[in-house]
């Protein structure tokens, strides 16, 4: 595949030595390590990050927006991710981390609280009108719908189809924008700060719309020094910050930074919230499974702890996430969005998918029914053969995943330093 | 009919292991796909072995689930040796448990398991002798026509 859109990371042959660290730790077991080198395959890969967390060499990288990206773009609009406000310390305020990203040189600066406060309500109103098929799933992880779409198809028709809030908030500036600042459309960018490099194949490869109202996603751990740098030089902001506090935060807004932030608000629904790759995989067979039926919405988020442990995130993820807890009870449980408006646009469908997200289903052993069977067969005696070490010398995560290689005829037997020759 | 054109694999389920609940349909599931099934059968099938599986680890001491398919149909055989169920008829019944307090505190035991089984099966089958063990067998069309 030679289309280097199609995922949120890659792998730098010039850094990769072909270790297994991240064939190991992938949990869709994407990666294979093919002559030294790991290489990631397309139609298993969701995008989690998990193999950038465990590189030891610094050799997944990820595929978000460089900073000479945005040159394109005469004016620069930007959209922090509300973790952000958690990765500084406690001394500085969300709204001195807006100024600074005003001398940075983005020319319009947009909070984001205030649209993931309007996103919780818009869910609300969707869950009491919709009574089936429960638990409804929120959309806001774009890991968990590529997940869905891959493993769990049958679930897509449970995504509650309101696009995220960095999406929407997208969408409100480009239909302002141009109006209020009388800057031509086409020189208008505008940009996400993202904890993970997984909104950037949102924004290439939208599941729900043709094209994503955002131009590109800038990597936490790439502006960060920047920030705090400015932040550092700039003490008049500060007090101007701390003096004239002119943006409203939400502080159930800045809370869905965290696993839980958008179902703690829903008070006449039953929720459950999610996070971490594997438990989400698990509570999704479940949901399959028809286990969890009496719950309306389920969110789940594929980085620890909510999107405050993405893999793109400078600090850890503890001290972040005791900030914003903080930064949660200082704002307060009051609303800033305005139900009127809020009525308007929801109804209005504004908030809405284009279109359904459809299943991406993975190819069987093989499209006719017997071969698939004797292929099946044949993978369970190869596996026989094999050493049940799970060591990756062969260059797949495990045995299993080498026998069902070889029954694809993506890798033989001789792969394997251990396997037993002769039938036993 | 060939040796090749029936997959089948034994899957061992301890009673009392809750904390392994659902291993095995998972892999049923996973196998299920692969062999090329629809979406529908596949998760009739998953529901219909899952909840077999729970019933073995609630109430039998040990048990296994035996998956056969042909390009046809899918077969899983579940045999327990465990305490059989006394009066098949009311335990198929929604909402009778025999599950413990214990049981019902982890989420289990609602009562619907037999005839959750049932409704997703396309012909099924069960004995039971007291003292001895539950064998069930489950069908599942792969055409996905309900007959």
């Amino acid at each position: 595949m030679t289309d280097n859109t199609r995922h949120s990371v890659q792998i730098n042959p010039e850094k990769c030595i072909g270790c297994v660290h991240c064939m190991i730790a992938c949990p869709t077991k994407a990666i294979r390590i093919k002559n030294g080198k790991a290489l990631i395959i397309d139609e298993l890969c969701i995008d989690c990050g998990e193999c950038l967390r465990f590189c030891p060499q610094d050799a997944v990288e990820s595929m978000t927006t460089s900073f000479s990206d945005l040159k394109a773009f005469p004016y620069k609009v930007v959209i922090p991710a509300t973790v952000l406000y958690g990765q500084f310390d406690n001394t500085t305020l969300p709204n001195e981390i807006l100024f600074a990203l005003r001398r940075v040189g983005f020319d319009y600066v947009y909070e984001l609280s205030t649209i993931c406060e309007l996103n919780n309500t818009a869910l609300e109103m969707y869950l009491a009108t919709h009574p089936k098929p429960r638990p409804f799933i929120s959309s806001t992880c774009p890991v968990v719908i590529r997940l869905i779409q891959r493993r769990f198809p049958s679930l897509c028709e449970h995504i509650v189809p309101i696009e995220p809030p960095r999406e929407n908030a997208a969408k409100i500036l480009r239909a302002n924008l141009p109006r209020m600042t009388k800057v031509p459309a086409s020189n208008i960018g505008i940009f996400h700060i993202t904890p993970c490099p997984a909104k950037m194949v949102s924004i290439n490869h939208p599941a729900s719309m043709e094209k994503s109202y955002l131009d590109g996603a800038i990597s936490i751990r790439d502006i960060f020094k920047t920030i705090y740098q400015t932040l550092r030089q700039s003490k008049e902001d500060t007090i101007m910050a701390h003096l004239f506090p002119e943006t409203i935060f939400s502080g159930t807004g800045v809370g869905t930074a965290l696993s839980g932030g958008e179902t703690r608000g829903l008070k006449n629904h039953r929720t459950v919230a999610v996070s971490g790759v594997r438990d989400t995989i698990r509570v999704l067979n479940q949901v399959e499974l028809g286990l969890l039926k009496d719950v309306d919405l389920l969110e789940c988020t594929v980085c620890p702890d909510g999107c405050i442990g993405g893999p793109l995130t400078v600090e850890n993820r503890y001290l972040a996430k005791s900030r914003i807890l903080r930064l949660v009870s200082i704002m307060g449980e009051r609303t800033v969005v305005d139900s009127s408006d809020m009525n308007l646009l929801y109804h209005k469908d504004f908030l809405s998918f284009h279109h359904p997200i459809a299943p991406l289903e993975s190819p069987p052993l093989d499209a006719d029914p017997a071969q698939a069977i004797s292929k099946a067969n044949r993978r369970n005696e190869i596996f026989q053969r094999l050493p049940r070490k799970d060591c990756g010398a062969c260059g797949a995560p495990d045995c299993r995943t080498l026998a069902d290689d070889i029954v694809r005829g993506l890798a033989a037997l001789d792969d394997c330093p251990f396997a037993k020759k002769e039938e036993t | 009919m060939t040796k090749d054109t029936v997959f089948r694999q034994e899957f061992p389920v301890k009673g009392g292991d809750f904390s392994r609940a659902g291993e095995v349909s998972w892999e049923i599931k996973n196998l299920l796909k692969e062999l090329g099934l629809s979406t529908p059968v596949v998760l009739r099938a998953a529901i219909a072995s899952y909840e077999a599986e729970l019933n073995i680890i609630m109430y039998a001491w040990e048990g296994r689930l035996v998956l056969s398919v042909t390009p046809g149909r899918v077969h899983v055989v579940v045999e327990d040796s465990g305490p059989g169920i006394e009066d098949i008829e009311l335990a198929m019944t929604e909402g009778y448990s025999t599950a413990t307090l214990e049981m019902r505190e982890l989420g289990f035991g609602a009562g619907m398991g037999l005839a959750n089984i049932k409704k997703n099966t396309d012909a099924f089958l069960i004995t039971s002798e007291v003292g001895r063990g539950t064998r069930l067998e489950l069908t599942f069309l792969t055409n996905g026509q309900r007959p």
